[in-house]
């Protein structure tokens, strides 16, 4: 995958000095095109309305900053997705493990949740509007079914794959079905979970954005797209920053590596993305 | 065995019937929540008026030409998509130095995600087909690259060299070693590509609002139409379905069991 999962533990200076020139070829390519995006402003002298300049954008970051506006905007578009993708965790994982110990209920649910994770997040904005109001509620149903069916769908397909023999060796050393469920059915399926969680998390930080433009007064997606109503291009796209970055850090720096970690350790097979 | 019994059995197996079956105690259960009232009905209508709802819409025209602009834009989307992302993910993935630079920008605008392009392409192209034929294509386009680069990598070199010491011309590598290995993997990047790609583009309808099955949705939404805006959800449901599991997964499964060197479950 990533260059550093290539490395092996070795000494720490190696380490560190790995990791610095990681980082150093993580931010080259973005020093260009921040650059190249000054240069062809410069370059073309295109109006502010148009497109605004690094230095613009800047600007609009410590004004935001300032006025705590920004910092505002942020904190509601995390908390609903927190509190959304939190709630659908702890449902999904466990209806998902109770449908798929047996069989024919597995089966039976199996297509209802495709059609449904299909659905997930964007297309119940018109009805959740209307059944939660303009908000909090609206925006955190949308974050929340968008992780939960896929999670399900993930858990059933997880617990499916563990061969039926591990789960007949835990039996018949004199395993008790709890012990089973926790010690054999659980881990087995973690890596499918988890994967299933990262995918969700990714449609439902999408369906947030989507659900903020139209449903609400604050987070994010509202903040760009009250700018668009008055033509600050330099808000937009520090707001179109922020909801990169923040996605990046939440699926480089924590889902990815417990993703990672959750399949070396458990998986029985590799995934490659 | 009773020969009834042996009929039933048989139908029970059938594909459709094990896929359609879960459906009907749902939509049963779902025609006897309403039945009781237990919410008010304008909020939460039956399955019948869903239906009504879908026979007059299709008499009326109106869904089966926004169904055909979702369609039409999506396929037009997957297209781009396809054509852009498959060269420059080729390039990605074999130019060592082309990887190192693109590879953290490549994360970076997918992370940045369709929908949040559409206040600033509302300033550039206003509200307009340029408009959502940028998302779409947007969405589908980074997945595929991604998947690309990563299926040529992970080629095992000892094929190159194979290929090489056989006498291949770099054109002929590229064409009868690379490309073919990485199959699997595009076919999978552009099924991500899509299924993202689907959403963004009914947020776009949403939106934008001028057609499409989205905009039918948002406008019920408006008129305060929960019929239509569920029927809207069930032909989303329905044609998804349709797309993924009749075109993009077999060919998918076709693909890894013809040219994959490793087995793939979904």
């Amino acid at each position: 995958m990533d260059a550093d999962a290539l490395s092996r533990p070795g000494r720490t200076a190696q380490r560190v000095g790995g990791a610095l020139g990681a980082a150093a070829w993580f931010v080259a390519p973005f020093v260009t095109l921040v650059l190249a995006w000054a240069g062809a402003v410069w370059l073309f002298d295109v109006p502010v309305r148009v497109f605004p300049s690094p230095a613009d954008v800047a600007g609009a970051f410590v004004q935001q900053v300032d006025s705590g506006v920004l910092g505002n905007h942020v904190w509601q578009s995390v908390r609903r997705v927190f509190v959304g993708g939190s709630l659908a965790m702890l449902t999904s994982i466990p209806l998902g493990v109770a449908i798929s110990t047996n069989r024919a209920v597995s089966g039976f649910f199996t297509p209802v949740l495709r059609f449904f994770s299909v659905l997930a997040g964007i297309a119940w904005i018109p009805l959740a509007t209307l059944w939660f109001g303009y908000g909090f509620g609206a925006i955190t149903f949308i974050v929340f079914n968008a992780v939960f069916f896929v999670v399900v769908y993930n858990t059933i397909l997880g617990v499916n794959r563990i061969p039926g023999v591990l789960r007949d060796a835990a039996l018949s050393l004199g395993a008790g079905r709890w012990q089973v469920l926790t010690e054999v059915l659980l881990p087995g399926a973690l890596p499918n979970i988890v994967t299933g969680i990262r995918t969700g998390m990714g449609f439902a930080w999408r369906g947030l954005i989507a659900a903020e433009i139209i449903a609400t007064n604050a987070g994010l997606g509202y903040m760009v797209f009250l700018a668009r109503d008055f033509y600050r291009t330099e808000v937009i796209v520090l707001g179109m920053i922020m909801i990169g970055a923040i996605w990046v850090a939440i699926d480089r720096l924590v889902l990815a590596p417990i993703e990672r970690r959750t399949i070396e350790r458990w998986g029985l097979t590799r995934r490659t993305a | 065995m009773t020969r009834a019994g042996a009929v039933a059995r048989h139908l029970i197996a059938t594909p459709a019937a094990r896929t359609l079956g879960p459906f009907v105690p749902i939509v049963a259960a779902w025609a006897m929540v309403v039945e009781l009232g237990v919410f008010p009905r304008a909020f939460f209508p039956g399955p019948l008026e869903v239906v009504r709802a879908f026979g007059d819409l299709v008499y009326k025209g109106i869904l089966p030409a926004y169904l055909q602009d979702s369609v039409t834009r999506l396929a037009v989307g997957a297209a781009a998509g396809i054509a852009l992302g498959v060269p420059f993910g080729l390039l990605v993935g074999l130019h060592a130095a082309s990887y190192r630079f693109f590879w953290p920008i490549v994360i970076f605008f997918q992370a940045i995600g369709d929908i949040a392009w559409l206040p600033i392409l509302l300033i550039w192209f206003g509200f307009t087909l340029t408009t959502m034929t940028f998302v779409i294509v947007y969405t589908v386009i980074f997945p595929v690259i991604f998947n690309t680069a990563l299926g040529v990598r992970t080629i095992a070199p000892d094929m190159v060299r194979a290929a090489q010491s056989l006498g291949a011309g770099s054109h002929r590598i590229l064409w009868e070693v690379l490309v073919p290995g990485a199959l699997p993997n595009i076919i999978t990047g552009l099924r991500n590509g899509l299924g993202y790609g689907w959403r963004a583009l009914i947020a776009a309808e949403i939106i934008v609002g001028t057609s499409g099955i989205g905009f039918m949705m948002f406008d019920a939404r408006r008129a305060g139409s929960v019929v239509e805006m569920i029927l809207g959800m069930i032909v989303l449901g329905i044609l998804w379905y349709v797309v993924d599991a009749g075109i993009v997964a077999p060919l998918e499964r076709a693909t890894i069991e013809r040219w994959g060197l490793t087995k793939r479950e979904a």
